[in-house]
């Protein structure tokens, strides 16, 4: 039973004794049987949160501080001043370490304050010395200096920072995909730390947190460092990538309940449905050979090779989750991972006319819907219910809107998938399921 | 045992989180202290830096030069741009090479365009981009500069030490005054 619903027995407990309905033994050997609510699991939720929140503030304080770029100070005091948060930080993170190593919330908050304080510093310096060019080199500075704390103090804060830090990174070198691409092994260095913390710890807030920045981050990366020898190819790669992470979402977090602990899934699955949207529209097909930016080097051959190797690994990454969930029988889990497979044969047959694509994607969102449905009729769940209404409501209304259907029709096809929703909801709780 | 190694791996970290730093100051002071000076004229514009804070954006006047027959350039390549001075006591650009050149002075670059070929003009971008202000003072000093622009007097320079090829700025100037001065003027 859930702490919750025990908190709430015990609450009830008693009220049904001086009402009769329970013996006070009976109502003992309840208590007895569930034994004390432990809530110093969300107190040490709660110290964490206030105390990493509390070191972010400060660390970005001291940061805007530092910008204001207090010019009525020498160099040498400027120089003493960058060191100081530094040290500061440092001094902290081994106080910590040495007196604390057990303390979760002490370690994560301190390595987020010092992941910050080597920014302010490097920032101050930079600003002294007016120290030419891109954020790029200032960025991934800072970056490689911080990445070992994450390890070193198990935190993941500064761990999500890095994160975002390399994506910066890679957008910076948006032109220079040679660049980019080592997006992908400097991502692939905090892997550990994230497989280490799925494993340890898969309720709490900071593996969601790092599982929905990383997700994001991998797909804003992608975009910069992929599929640069072959135009229109994001159509397979988007495709793989967002089935991917479905696809370890559902594994990863397997008996979770809640979505929101499943950023991988929900990120996956609203990143399937966008594109097979996508998909359906004529102008993403018609131009799909146009590449709209310069790219300051070319690539090819050779040095595409870690481009081609890292978007063969996700698509084949993608095709075994599919495989898997095929041969296991999980048929709506196989179809919302099949996208890359039709992303793949469409892509391959994108020379003929332009009908095919979209016919098979209209085909596709038309069927995971009415599976979504269907499921959710068999297991008596109104959410399955809904979302696959929801699926096929769009379809049908989007469709609508690019065709030359008059307003009359149009109207009465808004109105009866409005009226659709209701009765099955309607229907759903009579029947008294609606879970 | 374990908690030894770790707290001996962050003291590692931690040392090369200062030694960062320090060597970007040293290496800078360095070349402020010994670098041989040189004025480049430029012209200022205002932008803002969200980690590093307000700064002046820089674009050097003299950035273009004659390529030698028989080298060429590639976009993006970095390259040694040689530096000369002017009657006015201005620096300019008197020839590239892809080396490093012997008794002379020059600064690394990279070039934006390559032009084309022996002969034709190149195009560099020189190591110096932008000159940090107080938040408040970097727009005004944009101003200040435009209306000295308006006048017909484009007297906007950077002082800069060079040593080996690496440059650091060392002071920007607007009308023959220090551009805090000339700010500080301005405001009363």
């Amino acid at each position: 039973m859930g702490k919750r619903a025990i908190k709430w027995l015990y609450q009830e407990l008693p009220v049904l004794v001086s009402k009769g309905v329970l013996a006070q033994e009976a109502a003992d050997r309840l208590r007895e049987y569930y034994g004390e609510i432990k809530d110093a699991g969300k107190k040490m939720t709660a110290v964490i949160i206030c105390g990493v929140l509390g070191a972010l503030l400060i660390g970005l304080g001291i940061i805007l501080l530092l910008a204001h770029n207090w010019e009525e100070f020498s160099r040498f005091t400027r120089a003493i001043l960058s060191f100081l948060p530094l040290l500061i930080g440092q001094g902290l993170a081994f106080w910590v370490l040495c007196k604390r190593p057990q303390s979760h919330a002490f370690k994560e908050a301190s390595a987020t304050f010092l992941s910050l304080m080597v920014g302010a510093s490097i920032a101050l310096i930079s600003q002294t010395y007016n120290i030419h060019g891109t954020a790029g080199t200032f960025i991934l500075t800072w970056m490689l200096l911080i990445v070992p704390l994450v390890y070193l103090m198990q935190a993941s804060l500064p761990a999500v920072i890095y994160f975002i830090g390399i994506t910066a990174w890679a957008g910076n070198y948006w032109n220079d995909p040679l660049m980019a691409v080592l997006f992908w092994p400097l991502a692939a260095v905090v892997m550990p730390h994230f497989i280490w913390a799925l494993r340890k710890e898969i309720y709490t807030i900071r593996t969601t947190i790092m599982a929905l920045v990383m997700a994001i981050c991998v797909s804003i990366g992608a975009g910069f460092s992929l599929g640069k020898t072959w135009s229109g190819s994001w159509i397979i790669i988007y495709s793989s990538i967002y089935a991917v992470l479905f696809g370890l979402g559902n594994r990863a977090f397997k008996g979770l309940t809640s979505n929101w602990q499943r950023p991988l899934r929900i990120i996956g699955v609203l990143g399937i449905l966008f594109l097979a949207f996508l998909f359906t529209v004529r102008f993403v097909w018609q131009y799909i050979g146009a590449d709209y930016y310069r790219l300051s080097r070319e690539v090819s051959g050779s040095t595409a090779f870690l481009d081609h190797l890292i978007t063969f690994a996700i698509i084949a990454l993608a095709m075994f989750f599919l495989y898997d969930n095929a041969r296991r029988k999980k048929l709506t889990l196989a179809l919302f991972g099949a996208l890359p497979l039709l992303a793949i044969i469409t892509y391959s047959l994108r020379g003929q006319e332009i009908i095919f694509p979209l016919f098979i994607f209209n085909a596709y969102l038309l069927i995971l819907s009415l599976v979504r449905i269907k499921e959710g009729i068999r297991n008596n769940s109104l959410a399955a219910i809904n979302s696959g209404m929801l699926i096929l409501g769009i379809l049908l209304i989007v469709r609508f809107f690019d065709s030359d259907i008059n307003f009359i029709l149009k109207g009465l096809a808004f109105i009866a998938v409005g009226v659709g929703f209701l009765v099955t909801n309607v229907v759903l709780v009579r029947r008294g399921g609606g879970r | 045992m374990r908690k030894q190694l770790i707290i001996g791996l962050f003291v590692g970290v931690a040392l090369a989180q200062i030694v960062t730093p320090l060597s970007m100051i040293t290496r800078r002071e360095s070349v402020l202290q010994t670098g041989e000076q040189f004025k480049f004229k430029v012209a200022p514009v205002d932008p803002y830096d969200a980690f590093r804070g307000r700064y002046v954006a820089l674009r050097v006047m003299e950035n273009k030069v004659v390529v030698a027959s028989g080298t060429k350039l590639d976009f993006g390549q970095r390259v040694f741009a040689h530096i000369a001075v002017d009657e006015q006591g201005f620096a300019k650009l008197s020839g590239v090479s892809t080396v490093r050149p012997q008794g002379l002075s020059y600064l690394e670059a990279t070039v934006v365009n390559p032009g084309r070929g022996g002969g034709t003009q190149a195009m560099l971008k020189l190591p110096f981009d932008r000159y940090y202000m107080e938040e408040k003072k970097a727009p005004l000093a944009e101003r200040i500069y435009q209306r000295h622009a308006r006048r017909g007097k484009e007297d906007a320079y950077l002082t800069v030490r060079v040593k080996d090829g690496f440059a650091v700025i060392e002071q920007l100037y607007v009308g023959g005054k220090r551009i805090e001065d000339a700010v500080r003027d301005a405001k009363e």
